[in-house]
């Protein structure tokens, strides 16, 4: 069994150096692979940018919620003309509480950033949410000291708050943070809880710098509002999250009188569906890299096998003489097909630094799209390429290993 | 050692017959130099490619020490040439893509161990056929009669029992012939068996042994001292 494999080794180091010595041919037979596996690595790094994008879109905004925008329009254009929009109002989230409370849970929101607070001498800007009292359960956000704002805060219009980590950090209250009073934009407000620390999310932001008032209190005393931006709801476990969303559609468009064909004036945002928008819009970028690579491997295998087979003919003495001296049939066959996966698998690695070029790049260039680094191409292109190797090597190690001596001498 | 009993070969080829032997029988004792001789074109290549395993008869038995080889398999003719049998070709095929050194290696690639002291083994046959200096050349860049030697040393790598050469010294001037023919007289005396086909009767004279052949038969068999 030794002996058997330190033959295998020598028969392949010679397969190598067979390479090696006619290096233009070896270079062309790699060409095809190298371009299949390049493009491979290419694709094979978006679809995992788009995998990547939409985990964090899941945990950015939890795998069961949904998000309802005032003002219709399209995904990026969405936040943006919700400002201006004033179509959505406390009475239509009044409504889908009524409606769907067995379903989902609810909750209005409106945000703002760059608002000042300050406790005694120190000021700190952050983001104001004004939030109901289901905010918690539909972000999913705990409170870790102190109590949650409640219906009687948001019937009395309660000047209480909620603060985040790095709030209470900024403002030097981390300490004892409960019954400070704060000012936020100049009014006063007493500290009820502190928000559980949730840290930086997956696009970089400090989840733990915010504020967060009563939803009636922000709208009349800080966002000096009377529609809301967005309405955030949580699918119950159980319910389908699709099957919710269309019923909130028909609620609201029922509730806004938007008769058939009539355009929308919100705009509805779930996971799923975000999902689904960015593997479409980029399924085209990944099908058209797929069969690229895919044609660009089976050219370069028949490239790869037209070569190896003129490269036996020229080597019909060589391979004369190596059965003379006691290479068995097999031992040629054998050769040609290291020679032959060797060689791709060689392409392999050069495609992949090809490939790793652009994968490096392009989301430096344009970071909207969605690109990474995955080992996954590793492990696709040594099998593509050892599969190219092996399927396109048979034909000319089997012509090879069917010479018989003397043919081969002759 | 060897017996060949009535071996035939008929070649055939895209529908013709052309029939080379016809009943061949001979033997050949264990460190015995024979020549096999004949004129061009009558079957001599023919019937060492047999005697070397690269052919088979197309009847006949052909003992190689009481073992009869036209029952192997194409894998144990392999395995017979690679161990037993070392080669001296008319045209010397050698590989002209790697050194000297290493076409004296190349049947070790497929021997079942390869010796730990291969190298220096190689080294000495280089050195005595007379190409210690020249180890790490492409073989195009030696002489005729450099190249055989280099073929020979390759045919001695293995240790092979028999030692067959193909009218070595066919291609070569008379002072590289003359070379040649002095290290097989030297492997001669070493003791081991060697059989060389040729068609020139000096050549043929310095056997201990010549072998006539004619019409594809066996024609005289004479001792030369
Ligand atoms: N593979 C072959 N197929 C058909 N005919 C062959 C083949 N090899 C040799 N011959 C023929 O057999 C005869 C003997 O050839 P060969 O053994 O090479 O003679 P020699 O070595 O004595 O010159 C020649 O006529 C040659 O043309
Ligand atoms: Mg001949």
């Amino acid at each position: 069994m030794k002996s058997r494999s330190g033959r295998l080794f020598r028969i392949f180091g010679h397969a190598v150096r067979a390479l090696a010595d006619q290096k233009g041919k070896t270079i062309l037979m790699m060409l095809g692979t190298a371009v299949g596996i390049m493009l491979l690595t290419g694709v094979v790094g978006l679809s995992r940018g788009v995998e990547k994008r939409i985990e964090e879109v899941m945990a950015f905004m939890g795998p069961r919620s949904g998000m309802v925008f005032a003002g219709g329009g399209r995904l990026q254009s969405a936040g943006a003309r919700a400002g201006s929009g004033s179509t959505l109002k406390l009475q239509d989230v009044e409504t889908l509480r009524n409606k769907l409370s067995d379903r989902a849970v609810f909750s209005a929101t409106l945000r703002r950033e760059g608002v000042q607070v300050k406790y005694e001498g120190q000021a700190w800007e952050t983001a104001v949410f004004a939030v109901d009292p289901d905010f918690p359960i539909v972000s999913d956000w705990a409170i870790a000291a102190g109590e949650p704002l409640d219906y009687h805060d948001e019937k009395s219009l309660a000047r209480s708050c909620l603060i985040g980590a790095t709030v209470a950090r900024n403002l030097m209250i981390e300490d004892d943070p409960l019954g400070k009073k704060i000012l936020i934009n100049r009014i006063p407000f007493t500290v009820k809880g502190v928000l559980e620390a949730k840290g930086t999310n997956t696009m970089g932001m400090d989840m733990d710098d915010c504020v967060w008032t009563p939803l009636s209190t922000g709208m009349r005393r800080i966002f000096h509002a009377t529609s809301i931006r967005m309405v955030r709801f949580k699918v119950r476990e159980g319910y389908s999250i699709p099957e919710v969303r269309e019923e909130v559609e028909r609620i609201l468009k029922e509730a806004h009188k938007i008769k058939e064909g009539e355009e929308i004036d919100f705009t509805i945002r779930t996971p799923d569906f975000i999902a689904k928008r960015i593997m479409e819009m980029t399924r085209t970028a990944r099908l058209v890299g797929y069969s690229l690579a895919i044609v660009a491997l089976l050219v370069g295998g028949i490239v790869l096998m037209n070569i190896l087979l003129l490269s036996v003919s020229e080597r019909v003495p060589e391979i004369g003489l190596k059965r003379a001296v006691g290479a068995t049939a097999n031992d040629i066959f054998l050769e040609f097909i290291m020679e032959s996966v060797s060689v791709s698998v060689l392409g392999m690695l050069l495609g992949i630094i090809l490939g790793f070029i652009p994968l490096l790049l392009l989301p430096r260039l344009m970071p909207m799209l969605p690109m990474a680094f995955s080992f996954k191409s590793l492990t696709y292109g040594f099998i593509f390429s050892a599969a190219v190797g092996i399927f396109f090597g048979v034909q000319p190690a089997k012509r090879a290993s069917r010479l018989t001596p003397i043919e081969a001498l002759r | 050692m060897i017996e060949l009993r009535g071996v035939k070969k008929t070649y055939y080829t895209e529908g013709k017959e052309t029939p080379v032997l016809f009943g061949i029988d001979f033997k050949i004792e264990e460190g015995d130099y024979t020549a096999i001789m004949a004129p061009s074109g009558t079957g001599k290549s023919t019937l060492l490619n047999i005697l070397g395993t690269l052919d088979k008869p197309t009847e006949g038995k052909y003992l190689f020490r009481n073992r009869d080889l036209t029952e192997l398999s194409d894998d144990e003719l392999s395995r017979m040439r690679n161990k037993s049998i070392g080669f001296v070709f008319q045209l010397f095929n050698l590989l002209g893509r790697v050194s000297v050194l290493e076409n004296v290696l190349l049947p070790l690639l497929y021997a079942e161990t390869y010796p730990k002291e291969a190298r220096e083994r190689a080294l000495r046959l280089l050195d005595m056929v007379g190409l210690g200096d020249r180890v790490h050349f492409k073989p195009n860049a030696l002489s005729g009669g450099q190249q055989q030697r280099v073929a020979i040393a390759r045919a001695l790598i293995n240790e092979p029992d028999l030692l067959l050469a193909d009218e070595p010294t066919g291609n070569l001037d008379s002072m590289s012939s003359e070379e040649i023919l002095q290290i097989f007289d030297e492997i001669h005396r070493k003791g081991r068996t060697i059989v060389v086909v040729t068609h020139e009767r000096d050549v043929a004279l310095r056997a201990d042994k010549i072998i006539t052949m004619k019409d594809g038969r066996v024609f005289s068999e004479e001792r030369t001292r």
